[in-house]
């Protein structure tokens, strides 16, 4: 079985290279090679990337570039190869590998510079109307080889897949009195089809490699984000008027039958499986430009029905309920060689568990097993349901579109559940153990995720300082300082390890053609 | 996977073959599209719908010269202008815009009415509006109204600069001055004997151009 999987993605592996070689083939030979002419927006409008892009940092917008997304990424003229490609090198390091039970398998990579991948992107404009925005994804450590011992063999393996999808159909109504862009948007992640760049699929920008020395970079630290994550299915409404409101209303379903192009590449286990499609996600925004300056102060949330498991749908049951609201705000200072960015983006998330799990969860006390630090005194039940507040903030400042920097905070706090608890004490031996008390036979976590507290609380700053020696390449630096993960600041997994343990050093290099 | 994309990709070809919506089009390499539809569509999203832009990054164009303007279209299409705000912006808009585009372009803006600005620094405008108006005999700098007009209201090549953002016309000023970026005008040797701050008073009076 698993050696036919793999087969399998090995096929697919070797088509998508083929594919980008071709691509790459063809767009060198066709696409005149001007220096404001690269990826495929550029290579539609003309235009460089500082157009679009508030001081050439993708993927955060101009003015400019949000009315270029929401007019359906018509302008411009249809491009003879819509393709364009992106990639990353990566490395990360982690202030303190010792205290790990497996300092392998926790820090994978760490210290090692990684190709950690790259994008294939599709799309631009289509018609007078429609237009696209296509991203597939190729991740160089989507998983482990499996060896003939039937154990992960040390080695990894890469897996394209459907990243961010947004086609789009959209009118633009203008005279001298009224400036009205309304549109359609068919995607695959909620806020996705957002131009601001404080919404949830937005803020996060720098990717990470998904080896486990990266698990501490920007990339991974809290985000303010909708339950269901990406490869969904949705339909989104939306309305700009006189580039003062914005607002946009979809529903979202699985993505599967006509949408299964929406997770492309994702197995079923690992598609969100979602009740009907009366999954709602609204937008609202207010927005004002004066001088040099631009600003937006919004509004955002979600409700969504999800499936506690992702291969059986059959139990309505076994259906959680998560509810997101979020406000954020942009301000914007653009005035060549200036670009100051301030960003504030607050989400909290309700999420209802199941009628299946609060059932089993009711009277057992900790669902791992673990008791109070006495060594007989039980738990409280897990939780029917947990709420997380999720805070960001970023400033940013970049000169001459080639010199930048930005610092971040980041603070998430929730609710603490003993089920999120995966260290505790273990009522055989008093001490405090990262396995499975209960003795069901699966380690819980190695000490460098553990969580003593059950509480989700994490903290911290990224300082970032980075360069643009071309316009399609960033070159940068992060360091990314914890003072509390995982509910405390000290000792968080019962087993000496602290917040600043994991402070984390991160490189890349990511260029786009 | 392929199942679905491909008709979708397929269904969005044979959409794209037979559709334009020339009344609200934004394609830039289609010369059926009107010169109006363009301007409100496209080049409204920095100059402004009315040409009066809100932003300094770009240059006000409502009441400017049509001949000016024409000439501009046509240097960034055909990338003898090369000033930064030009190549990064401008080729690329301009690139297969035709000469009827350009000129119903050019005529669209020139017929806008331009806003006026605040006053700026009192001291700083006095400054700017005696350079405008005399020159800087002893530095060899010669009146700007003598060729962009009593009222800035420029004539023909020469372009209005009533109004026009400070910032704009100091990154201009500079580029006459420093660089080969705007080549064929007078400027260059013009603009030669200018200091810093002769540059920002002129830049600061005409913004506010009191009357």
């Amino acid at each position: 079985m698993a050696v036919l999987v793999i087969k399998k993605i090995q096929h697919r592996l070797l088509a998508v290279a083929t594919l980008a070689s071709g691509a790459f083939a063809i767009s060198a030979t066709l696409v005149p090679l001007d220096a404001q002419a690269l990826p495929l927006f550029a290579r539609q409008t003309g235009q460089n990337c500082v157009s679009c892009h508030a001081g050439g940092q993708f993927p955060e917008l101009t003015p400019y570039g949000r009315m270029f997304k929401l007019t359906g990424y018509t302008i411009g003229q249809r491009v003879a190869v819509p393709i364009s490609a992106m990639g990353q090198i990566t490395y990360a390091k982690v202030r303190d590998t010792s205290k790990s039970d497996d300092p392998q398998a926790d820090f994978q990579k760490n210290g090692s510079p990684v190709f950690s991948g790259g994008s294939l992107f599709f799309g631009g404009k289509v018609t007078d109307n429609i237009g696209a925005f296509v991203q597939w994804t190729y991740d160089n450590y989507a998983g482990q080889r499996v060896g003939d011992s039937g154990n992960n063999d040390g080695t990894f393996q890469g897996k394209p897949s459907a990243d961010n999808i947004d086609l789009r159909y959209a009118d633009r109504f203008i005279d001298a009195n009224r400036d009205l862009v309304v549109g359609v948007s068919v995607n695959n992640n909620p806020s996705v089809s957002d131009p601001w760049n404080t919404a949830a699929a937005w803020m996060q920008y720098v990717p990470a490699a998904s080896v486990t020395s990266h698990r501490f970079a920007d990339a991974n630290t809290p985000f303010p984000g909708n339950s269901t994550g990406g490869n969904v299915a949705g339909i989104n409404a939306y309305a700009y008027l006189n580039k003062m409101v914005y607002a946009e209303l979809g529903f979202y379903q699985t993505a599967n039958k006509g949408f299964s192009f929406m997770s492309g590449g994702v197995n079923d286990a690992g598609t969100t499986k979602l009740k009907g499609a009366n999954n709602p996600y609204w937008r609202l925004a207010l927005t004002h430009e004066w001088g040099a300056h631009n600003l937006m102060v919004g509004a955002t949330g979600m409700v969504a029905h999800i499936y506690d498991d992702n291969v059986d749908t059959s139990d309505p049951n076994s259906i959680h309920r998560v509810e997101n609201a979020g406000i954020d705000a942009q301000y914007q200072y653009i005035l060549d060689p200036h670009t100051i960015t301030a960003q504030v983006a607050y989400m909290r998330q309700k999420t209802n568990y199941s009628a299946n799990t609060i059932a089993a969860n009711a009277g057992i006390g900790s669902p791992l097993g673990f008791v109070a630090s006495d060594g007989v005194t039980p738990l409280a039940d897990a939780n029917d349901s947990d709420t997380t507040n999720t805070f960001r903030a970023k400033l940013s400042y970049v000169y001459q579109a080639k010199y930048g920097g930005s610092l971040a905070y980041f603070n998430l706090t929730g609710t603490t559940n003993t089920e999120s608890q995966s260290s505790g004490y273990d009522p055989v031996t008093g001490t405090i153990a990262s396995t499975d008390p209960l003795g069901l036979g699966s380690i819980l976590s190695t000490r460098v995720g553990g969580n003593l507290s059950g509480n989700p609380a994490t903290r911290g700053f990224t300082y970032e300082a980075f360069w643009m020696p071309v316009q399609y390449v960033r070159v940068g630096a992060q360091y990314t300082a914890y003072n509390k993960f995982n509910g405390a600041s000290d000792n968080y997994d019962g087993l000496g390890r602290n917040a600043r343990d994991n402070n984390t050093l991160f490189f890349y290099v990511w260029g786009a053609y | 996977m392929k199942k679905t994309l491909l008709p979708l990709l397929a269904g969005l070809a044979v959409i794209a073959s037979g559709c334009s919506n020339l009344e609200r089009s934004r394609d830039l390499a289609n010369p059926n599209v009107p010169a109006a539809v363009t301007a409100m569509q496209v080049c409204s999203n920095c100059h402004g719908i009315d040409g009066n832009s809100v932003s300094p990054n770009f240059p006000r164009l409502a009441g400017q010269q049509t001949a000016y303007l024409v000439a501009q279209l046509q240097h960034f299409r055909s990338h003898e202008r090369a000033d930064p705000p030009g190549f990064v912006y401008m080729w690329g808009i301009s690139h297969h815009l035709t000469d009827d585009q350009i000129k119903g372009l050019a005529e669209y803006f020139a017929k806008q009415v331009p806003k006026p600005n605040a006053p700026g620094d009192a001291q700083q405008m006095a400054a700017g509006k005696e350079i405008y108006e005399k020159g800087v005999p002893e530095q060899n700098v010669i009146a700007c109204a003598a060729c962009h007009g009593p009222k800035a209201q420029g004539i023909e090549a020469f372009p209005r600069l009533a109004y026009q953002h400070a910032d704009y016309i100091v990154k201009q000023l500079d580029i006459f001055q420093h660089t080969q970026g705007r080549p064929g005008t007078p400027m260059e040797a013009i603009t030669h004997p200018l200091t810093g701050e002769n540059k920002q008073a002129i830049a600061a009076y005409l913004q506010a151009f009191p009357d």
